[in-house]
């Protein structure tokens, strides 16, 4: 865009032309008129040249290269590679981004940070159908980050947790499953979906590990052990560990409860906003299993 | 000529890039319209100042995305007066001062953009009816003229082969055609300020206080078109689709005289009339919404400036 110096000089030439009408405006790029092969010149064969596959409309399969060893052939499958269509992704958000987030206001800090709040601020997008289950916070300025939060990722290093714990927060790593995922991701497309608030699923076998683990603050991780790992990290850096007060830092979600204040099981109807809950007993012992 | 316009504004060296929003834009989510009036004879047309209702605005945006709450004003300098004139006689008068966002009517005079309104408001609602038959639609045809050999004749297979006098067509137009499609809205927003500030700019913008006319004459309507210098025709705009009477029936006389409410704004009817004049409703309504259509896509549009300031 220009600059309003630019701007007003435009403006200002605009007093001295003739009235911009309807039969004085062009494109200043437009498309170029597309040429059809007609008469005497375009004619004939009409750009597919002479016999051949081409000129008859019967081409070769994709890929084929007139009997020389395709590329998609030629090239060797390589070991690290296998499997990277079906290997789960976690976007990264630094520890900076996040600091400039709560700063400008994009994302508040007074309530917990989870993959919704980054996602609402519309500065990241995540995209579960391509095999995106949520982010990771990286250590990059780890050392400017002084904004006490509370925290819910899903994959955080032991330097980012020092950082967070350090400025007085707290963090958590949380597992969503693919359908807990969309909703949290769009949360308001979602409710419009009519379909009741799905029951997350636990962490699958290989991720267990890293969940129930209480020095990378798994959300399946005994609180107890994690308050003294949270010691022991502040003892491994050299930091003082602040007091934590009870309350939206200390708020945690339910390991199977996607939205704070809804339960699974729940509908959502933003129509007429209302709330519904469950009143079957087998349902209801369902979802509150 | 219109080459000749394009050249003019870009050799004053001016970058025009995508519609990308810079930092100012990001800051009218909330925006407010002063309107600062000093009275002369007929008194005072506001009391106070028409800022932006909250709640109206609250209601547009959603839900869960938390909106920017900040707003700067535009600086004074770009700011844009206007003199809001009188209708009740041909005389003009001055009844005061009404000033405009420039982001509204000191737009950039984006002629591609204008160009593509125009452009999209003639395609969309064309329809091309030409169709023909092809060989297997034109009646007749299914058995084979003659043999295939020893007539001494160009072998054939139907009366209605593309070769054949009365035959098929083989690649004409097929069916009713439409040339329908939705310019983006940022596009057609984008139009509608350009057009405006270029209708500003050009002296074609005049705003009065409102349209009561003191007779239902054409001829006085006309003459005092003519005494205020206002083009041959004219586009008179109000806030709603009920306009006075006399100016109804005056303005129904007289073919080059249009109204339209403000919903109906459109870059091809403000490029085909030669003066606008619109109320001063319609210019707080029409500065409110396309303000607020502006910003309507900041949280996203954004991301493309303040994700590079985050890295």
């Amino acid at each position: 865009m220009a600059s309003r110096a630019g701007q007003e000089k435009a403006l200002r030439l605009l007093r001295h032309l003739p009235r911009v009408a309807l039969n004085n405006i062009d494109h200043p790029n437009p498309k170029p008129a597309s040429r059809r092969k007609r008469g005497a010149h375009g004619g004939d064969t009409h750009g597919a040249g002479d016999k051949g596959s081409k000129a008859r409309q019967h081409f070769a399969r994709a890929g084929f290269e007139g009997g020389q060893t395709p590329f998609y052939i030629r090239i060797p499958r390589e070991d690290p590679y296998k499997g990277h269509h079906l290997r789960w992704e976690y976007p990264p958000v630094s520890l900076h981004q996040l600091q400039l987030m709560v700063d400008t206001d994009r994302v508040d800090a007074g309530r917990q940070i989870d993959l919704t709040q980054i996602c609402n601020s519309g500065l990241f997008r995540l995209e579960p159908l391509r095999r995106q289950f949520g982010f990771q916070i990286t250590d990059e300025g780890m050392d400017e980050f002084v904004t006490p939060v509370n925290l819910e990722v899903q994959w955080a290093s032991e330097r980012v947790i020092a950082a967070v714990e350090r400025a007085g927060g707290t963090i958590t790593t949380a597992f969503y499953d693919m359908a807990s995922l969309q909703a949290m991701v769009d949360p308001e497309r979602f409710f419009k979906r009519g379909v009741p608030i799905p029951r997350r699923a636990l962490p699958p076998q290989d991720a267990v590990g890293y969940y129930t683990d209480p020095s990378t603050r798994g959300y399946l991780a005994d609180p107890e052990q994690v308050a003294r790992h949270r010691l022991t990290l502040a003892q491994k850096y050299g930091y003082e560990l602040p007091e934590v007060k009870e309350g939206p830092l200390t708020e945690r979600k339910d390991p199977r409860q996607i939205f704070f204040g809804l339960e699974p099981g729940w509908l959502v109807n933003l129509t007429d906003k209302q709330v519904w809950r469950v009143k079957d007993p087998v349902m209801s012992e369902y979802f509150r299993s | 000529m219109t080459t000749k316009l394009h050249l003019l504004l870009r050799s004053a060296s001016f970058v025009q890039q995508n519609l990308c929003q810079p930092a100012s834009r990001k800051c009218l989510h909330r925006a407010t319209q002063m309107v600062r009036l000093c009275s002369t004879q007929a008194g005072k047309v506001h009391d106070t100042a028409p800022a932006v209702p909250v709640a109206a605005a609250e209601s547009y945006a959603p839900a869960l995305l938390r909106p920017l709450t900040e707003t700067v004003a535009p600086s004074a300098a770009a700011v844009r007066q206007v003199w809001v004139e009188n209708m009740d006689s041909a005389d003009e008068r001055k009844l005061g001062l009404l000033e405009l966002h420039p982001e509204v009517f000191a737009a950039f005079p984006k002629l591609h953009l204008i160009h593509d309104n125009v452009r999209w408001q003639r395609m969309y609602r064309q329809v091309d009816y030409a169709a023909t038959k092809t060989r297997a639609e034109v009646r007749g045809g299914g058995r084979k003229p003659h043999p295939q050999k020893g007539g001494g004749r160009a072998r054939a297979g139907s009366i209605r082969s593309p070769l054949w006098k009365g035959g098929g067509v083989s690649h004409g137009p097929r069916g009713p055609k439409t040339h329908f499609y939705m310019l983006s809205h940022s596009a057609r927003v984008g139009g509608l300020c350009a057009t405006l500030s270029v209708k500003l700019a050009q002296n074609d913008l005049h705003v009065v206080r409102d349209l009561e006319l003191p007779s239902a004459d054409p001829g006085r309507l006309q003459e005092l078109v003519e005494r205020r210098y206002w083009g041959p025709s004219v586009l008179f705009v109000d806030d709603t689709d009920e306009m006075p009477e006399n100016l109804v029936r005056a303005a129904d006389q007289v073919p080059h005289y249009s109204l339209l409410p403000v919903y109906g704004l459109n870059v091809f009817t403000m490029l085909k009339h030669d003066t606008l004049v619109l109320t001063v409703a319609a210019v707080e309504r029409v500065q409110e919404r396309l303000l607020r259509a502006l910003s309507i896509h900041n949280s996203m549009a954004v991301k493309h400036t303040d994700a590079s300031l985050l890295r």
